[in-house]
């Protein structure tokens, strides 16, 4: 049963990123709406999907004309990395209903994860009821955004680079907070090297996905080399 | 009523990303995980955070266009870092870095 105070955790940790999505909802929608995708479908691509990459990606392949088949895999291999947020919140549901797992696990976006994340694995208990409403809210910020673009259509110009900073901002808060240890400090440091190998090389489309692995296999390495070290 | 074209284009993004979302969280949610899958998605937070920050600040198109500009976004990075460090807190590092970004992009507006 969720209660009142579940209600209000959930917002003020939504928070952020509800505002962040409004800010990068809009002017998504308004690229939509260039491809035909009208406020309601806006919406609805928007609470189902629900992929900030993957819609943004969306509307200029179908305006350069990419078939059909090549849009779903770009869009697919940038996704994959949810394979990986999916993997690491397992754990925090293990006596969770089947039911209430898929759903948190259909509306988890990186920024949720993120959220969630820091909250699962700090001091004060966090749980799958308010976990999945800081989705809930979160999802309905981003369709309703997206909404309101489409409806706009183009008559508003939004600086999107400088402002979906925001977002990269909150990762980087989030990174912070994540430095606590010789182990995490070297699989941030392999995984930043190895995005921006990746890019360089082209395959910006896995890069996320990629790099991350990539750091967590250097960070798994390190742990057993130092655990070897101190036998 | 959306042009079905769309609706086929929607579909064949939904379904395999609904897979990326749900099948590993019901295929390992309530198993005995070895020791080392544990260590792995104990790193997962880590290893995604600074992905994410990489791919965000790295823009190879801006490297391109001229050096100030692909080191614009690493530059509103590191400001946001102190700032996060100190107060933990997601909005104001939001503000922080959307405003150091637009300052640096102003600037090297002026100057290019």
């Amino acid at each position: 049963m969720v209660t009142r105070k579940d209600i209000q955790d959930a917002l003020k940790a939504a928070l952020p990123i509800m505002l962040g999505y409004i800010v990068i909802g809009t002017p998504c929608g308004v690229m939509e709406n260039e491809i035909g995708i009208g406020p309601a479908f806006a919406f609805i691509i928007s609470c189902t999907l629900y992929s900030g990459a993957g819609q943004f990606m969306m509307s200029p392949m179908v305006l350069a004309g990419t078939p059909l088949a090549s849009i779903a895999l770009s869009i697919g291999l940038v996704s994959s990395r949810q394979m990986l947020y999916a993997a690491a919140f397992s754990p925090f549901f293990t006596h969770v209903r089947k039911r209430l797992t898929v759903l948190f696990a259909a509306t988890v976006t990186d920024e949720s994860f993120g959220v969630n994340m820091d909250r699962f694995l700090a001091a004060e208990p966090w749980d799958e009821r308010r976990a999945t409403l800081v989705n809930l809210f979160s999802m309905l910020s981003w369709g309703t955004a997206n909404a309101i673009g489409s409806a706009l259509g183009a008559v508003i110009a939004f600086p999107t680079d400088i402002l979906s900073f925001g977002m990269t901002s909150i990762f980087v808060c989030l990174l912070v907070g994540q430095l606590a240890s010789a182990a995490s400090g070297v699989v941030c440091a392999v995984a930043l090297i190895a995005v921006g190998a990746l890019k360089l090389a082209g395959l910006g489309g896995v890069a996320i996905f990629a790099g991350a692995v990539a750091g967590i296999i250097a960070g798994l390495i390190f742990e057993e080399v130092r655990g070897h070290a101190g036998s | 009523m959306p042009d079905p074209d769309l609706i086929a284009l929607y579909l064949a993004l939904l379904i395999p990303m609904l897979v990326w979302r749900v099948a590993p969280m019901l295929v390992l949610k309530g198993r005995k995980l070895p020791q080392r899958v544990e260590a792995a998605l104990g790193l997962i937070p880590s290893a995604a955070f600074a992905a994410l920050v990489a791919n965000d600040v790295l823009q190879p198109a801006y490297w391109t266009a001229s050096l100030l500009k692909g080191l614009a976004p690493i530059a509103a990075a590191l400001i946001v870092v102190p700032i996060a460090k100190k107060s933990g807190s997601l909005v104001l590092s939001a503000l922080v870095g959307v405003c150091a970004y637009a300052a640096l992009s102003y600037c090297l507006s002026l100057a290019g």
